[in-house]
């Protein structure tokens, strides 16, 4: 029985041009897609009850069939959204905050609800100064962490050209979920913040694996990087299966924040296979033969 | 005879976390501590030590600032803080000194310090305060929103224990700082809708003792004095009971009876105010006939007592014949015995409890800048079975791509085996300090078992290349490099994690504390035992 071995790639058959052209690409299309989201949207992404204020609902499916147009008529205002979780029979009703009291909003809509006869399971109730607080931190959080991770990578490996090639490939994996976000109809919440946390945890490891094997280790450049490969892919591609499976299961049984975590940490993972070994790999060629010279 | 131990010090290590968190998790002694009023399998919620946080178990959540205005750095001028608050009051229409409060900064430095000045009055705007405060004319540096430290602390205080003395078992309240300085307070209880729970905070819970006398000078002929009592008055509360004839409830209490040198103590000023304004006399005590609506006293009425809770009066009551002789003979203020008497029984309870936990300092502002999530307990554990379900679903994807990809169960098996072990410490570790479980930190121990068995394929690769393992220095040689690696990479998760933390994000702070203590046991125990593992079954002897 053979084991499932990682493809090697011939990267001499490519310039590095070549290499840095479809990651570079990517990236001014996924920022090119968060630009035009904050032009047309004002905000980066999808925001999420947290981000914008209002009131959410989850309310029991009592299998008698026409919940969903109870829901309709129970509340006197336009639900912004109702979506329907059949694993759970559940529906979960959201309302945007818009200038009024949402404290009152959220009493009103459960009186609302008893009387219709739905019953309810859970209320998030989100005021809309609170959550322009909630995505302040949210902001000085990713960036604080982002921040402290490039300080210890280049402390790490004190030269300048491959710090910056992890650096810049994480900046990438972070910014190409929220652009797949955008494009999916996911909207940006508290779980998508900490799997966006994570990525920058999770996806310089196989960048540090790369580097640490080209700068600090004896061999050939290619023979380095192909070592380092067949470790770095069967790491990631095992974080994607875990993350594809929990983003699958948690999608059936409407646990939202373990759907979230799971389907943009798998994103960010295969945005981090392509930068780690095109442009991660290109930068570092570049700098072992010819940036080392100079 | 120590050197198998010594040989496999960090397998044994292992082994001892391991049977460490099997202790935590199912020995009763490590049991969570049962709620006063709670039983104890509401405290243990399963066959194990666990807790389970609001996702999980479903419960109420609220997160509410304080409503308030603090001037800082008020220079008191000599005068005492009481003097300060209130002239303060003075220049406020409406407002109670009760609701202005002043307090030197450093207590010690002399009245000649300066201190703060804070309102709680919701009708008092900012500009209103900076008006009051400049006519007052104590000099200050500027206002902010928000109360003092000492009133927030109060107000924690006092949630605790409006929600003790109404019998929620397990909640639990604490100050939490939003990025830009603002305080908020954390309300959790579990088990509870959301509307008992506002119910419970929304009202600050004053109580006050008011006389409406008979006056035709004034509006529909009543007059009314208030603060003949006070919440801070009462003593020895009683549980709300019901009255023994006739509708209603009541809650049995004294009044203080003992006072400084020269001063009135309540029980006396009570007595003395009931006698003034004819509640009580020689001959008995008065017939009440007290119009709630109008808030005016029937035709023939005699003086009422009033009970007033947050402002509003609640009931109105005359007084029999009994006590009101004994407080017009001067012998009712000894004992201070008194009964607050309600329409409800209901009443009576939220009475009880807010005289025994005391009043608000501050309102919380739950509607306007607050937020409340509710999960109903069906809920909940629905929650508990579908997370377990996706963790268990992805530690299986794991374990089939790693067998996939090594095809060598010799490699694999100790792997899986070393990244479950670590999971299981983590669940012992929660269940040793009775951190409440919740989405968020099984989403953490998830992402516990992807890194962990990162480090390990690393190790595994590592150890594997250049040929065969002959000798125990070739393999610790390889074991230590491919530590650097792990070494940088959880240092980057550490970094990345640590501001989420301390930011106050929802209850993103739990999945941030288990991911990196999931990092700090994998790099310290499970990855170099399953090293020692590998060494045993690759090392060709």
């Amino acid at each position: 029985m053979t084991a499932i071995e990682v493809p090697e790639v011939d990267y001499t058959e490519y310039s590095n041009r070549q290499l840095v052209l479809v990651p570079l690409a990517v990236l001014a299309l996924a920022v090119l897609v968060i630009g035009g989201w904050y032009v047309a949207t004002g905000a980066p992404a999808t925001l999420g009850l947290e981000f914008t204020g209002g009131v959410e609902l989850r309310i029991a499916d009592d299998e008698s069939g026409d919940v969903e147009e109870r829901i309709e008529t129970a509340f006197d205002r336009e639900p912004d959204s109702v979506r329907s979780i059949p694993a759970d029979d559940v529906y979960v009703v959201t309302f945007r905050a818009a200038d009024d009291d949402p404290g009152e909003l959220a009493s009103d809509l459960e009186t609302q609800a008893d009387a219709a006869g739905l019953s309810v399971e859970a209320i998030d109730q989100v005021s809309p100064s609170f959550a322009s607080d909630t995505a302040r931190t949210t902001i000085f959080g990713l960036a604080l962490a982002f921040l402290g991770m490039s300080v210890l990578v280049f402390a790490l490996f004190r030269t300048f050209v491959p710090s910056v090639a992890i650096v810049a490939s994480a900046f990438s994996d972070l910014v190409i979920p929220v652009a797949a976000m955008n494009l999916l109809g996911i909207e940006m919440t508290l779980g998508i913040v900490a799997a966006l946390l994570m990525i920058i945890g999770y996806s310089v490891d196989s960048d540090i694996l790369l580097n640490n094997s080209v700068l600090r280790r004896t061999g050939e450049f290619y023979e380095s990087v192909s070592r380092a490969m067949r470790t770095g892919v069967t790491m990631t591609v095992t974080s994607i299966a875990a993350m594809l499976v929990m983003a699958i299961v948690a999608t059936i049984f409407g646990v939202g924040l373990l759907r979230d975590i799971g389907i943009i940490l798998a994103i960010g993972l295969c945005a981090d296979l392509m930068n780690t070994y095109l442009l991660n790999v290109a930068l570092l060629r570049w700098y072992k033969f010819e940036g080392v010279k100079r | 005879m120590f050197e198998p131990i010594k040989e496999n010090w960090r397998v044994l290590l292992l082994v001892v976390v391991v049977l460490g968190a099997t202790v935590a998790l199912f020995a009763p002694q490590f049991a969570p501590e049962t709620a006063p009023g709670g039983s104890a399998e509401d405290a243990t919620q399963g066959v194990t030590n666990l807790q389970y946080g609001l996702d999980l178990a479903g419960g109420t959540r609220i997160r509410a600032p304080l409503v308030g205005y603090t001037a800082t750095g008020v220079d008191f001028a000599g005068e005492t803080p009481t003097q300060v608050a209130s002239d303060v009051a003075a220049e406020l229409e409406g407002v109670s000194t009760r609701e202005v409060d002043a307090a030197l900064d450093d207590e010690g430095t002399g009245t000649d310090g300066t201190g703060a000045v804070e309102v709680t009055d919701t009708s008092v705007s900012e500009e209103e305060f900076r008006e009051a405060m400049d006519a007052s004319g104590y000099e200050y540096e500027g206002i902010r929103s928000g109360v003092t430290q000492e009133t927030r602390e109060a107000a924690v205080e006092v949630i605790q224990g409006k929600i003790n003395e109404a019998g929620l078992s397990g909640g639990s309240v604490q100050q939490v700082q939003s990025i830009t300085g603002e305080y908020f307070i954390l309300v959790e209880v579990p088990g509870q809708g959301r509307q008992d729970v506002i119910d419970l905070l929304e009202e600050r819970g004053t109580v006050e003792i008011a006389i409406a006398y008979p006056d035709s000078n004034a509006t529909n002929d009543t007059a009314r004095s208030d603060g003949i009592l006070v919440q801070g008055d009462f003593e020895n509360i009683g549980t709300a009971s019901r009255r023994e004839s006739g509708s209603g409830a009541y809650v049995p209490v004294s009044v203080v009876n003992e006072a400084s040198e020269g001063e009135r103590s309540p029980a006396v000023r009570f007595q003395d105010a009931a006698v003034e304004y004819g509640v009580a006399s020689a001959s008995g005590g008065a017939r009440c006939d007290y119009d709630m609506e109008t808030n005016s006293l029937g035709e023939s009425s005699d003086s009422c007592l009033l009970l007033v809770v947050d402002g509003e009066v609640v009931n109105a009551f005359g007084m029999d014949d009994g006590l009101a002789r004994s407080m017009a003979s001067g012998s009712w203020a000894d004992s201070g015995n008194f009964r607050l008497t309600t329409t409800s029984f209901a009443d009576a309870q939220t009475i009880s409890i807010n005289l025994r936990a005391g009043a608000l300092p501050a309102e919380l502002d739950i509607s306007g800048q607050g937020t409340s999530s509710t999960i109903s307990a069906t809920q909940g554990e629905n929650f508990r079975l579908y997370s377990a379900f996706a963790g268990v679903f992805a530690v299986f994807a794991v374990a089939g791509v790693v067998f996939l990809r090594y095809r060598e169960p010799k490699v694999a098996l100790p792997m899986i085996v070393t990244a479950l072990a670590e999971v299981y410490a983590l669940l012992g570790f929660a269940a040793l300090v009775g951190y409440p479980l919740e989405l968020a930190v099984i989403a953490g121990f998830i992402a516990v078992v992807g890194t962990g068995v990162d480090d390990l394929v690393i190790i595994a690769d590592e150890v594997m290349s250049e040929g065969e393992v002959n000798s125990r220095t070739v393999f610790d040689s390889r074991f230590r490099r491919a530590f650097w690696v792990i070494g940088a990479a959880a240092a980057t998760t550490i970094v990345a994690m640590s501001p989420l933390m301390v930011l106050s994000l929802g209850d993103l702070s739990g999945f941030a504390i288990f991911t990196i203590l999931g990092v700090l046991i994998g790099v310290l125990i499970t990855r170099p035992a399953y090293g020692d593992i590998l060494r045993r079954l690759l090392t060709v002897r």
